[in-house]
């Protein structure tokens, strides 16, 4: 078990053309992020958060950090929504990867709906420093989330 | 005929209504971590004007340099404020400190 990549959820698809999920910097959902060990296995078929396999650590919650969300836009016929970059400060964690999922699916709360796998390559750690996860570049290429 | 032509027709309502919502599979987000300290002014200064001003690989080789240039130079701009925004709030804290009572941990912060 490990983790093979990043995965856009396909439970998340389904849940876009349901009008489930609303990245609007006002108004929108609470998407968080949480870290993973490389003992955890997701793939596109993913739906949930778990905690199974969360990292533990100093400066880390499990259920992991809020993100910033920032206003959907368009980029010639690519829309497109981005994170503001996400900080872990004063931890001591190894994480290998990482769940964005939304608590708030639906206008529900406490969800765990996932809308993307992401596979940070190798493992990382942070001693007693921060450990920030910074999102590619908004744009119609690049962006986090996008529908070309 | 018609068979044909409802055929194509679907085919044509499949393609234009195929939207693409994937990502790579390679690592598209950037971890940076830091070991016993934070980071410096310097090293978010980067990470900031990374994301302001974003230039292709397949700009133009002239505007490519200049648009480079201005970022390096943006770096500076907002590691600068950075600088004084860190100053300011230690400002703020000495103070906080040494109205609760404590002028020796409040020198500590205003002489880091």
């Amino acid at each position: 078990m490990a983790f093979s990549g990043n995965f856009m959820c396909t439970s998340f698809k389904q849940e876009l053309l349901e009008g489930a999920h609303n990245f609007k910097n006002s108004g929108g959902d609470t998407f968080k992020l949480a870290m993973y060990t490389n003992s955890a296995s997701f793939n596109a078929a993913t739906t949930a958060y778990t905690t199974s396999n969360e990292v533990t650590g100093t400066g880390y919650s499990a259920g992991g950090l809020a993100l910033t969300r920032v206003d959907p836009s368009t980029s010639g016929s690519t829309a497109l929504t981005d994170f503001a970059d996400l900080t872990f400060s004063t931890a001591t964690v190894t994480a290998r990867g990482a769940l964005i999922y939304n608590t708030t699916t639906g206008s529900g709360s406490g969800t765990t709906d996932t809308v993307v796998v992401l596979d940070f390559g190798s493992d990382k750690t942070s001693t007693a420093g921060d450990f920030t996860i910074q999102f590619p570049t908004a744009d119609a290429s690049n962006a986090i989330i996008r529908i070309a | 005929m018609a068979t044909e032509m409802g055929r194509r027709a679907i085919a044509l309502v499949k393609l234009m209504f195929k939207f693409n919502v994937d990502i790579p599979k390679d690592p598209i987000v950037n971890i940076q971590t830091t070991e016993n300290r934070g980071f410096t002014p310097d090293e978010v200064a980067e990470r900031c004007v990374e994301k302001l001003i974003s230039v292709s690989d397949t700009t133009h080789p002239a505007i490519r340099d200049q648009a480079q240039a201005f970022q390096k130079h943006m770096e500076k701009v907002v590691a600068f404020y950075m600088r004084e925004a860190i100053r300011s709030d230690r400002t703020t804290v000495y103070n906080a400190l040494k109205d609760a009572g404590h002028p020796k941990l409040a020198e500590l912060i205003r002489r880091l």
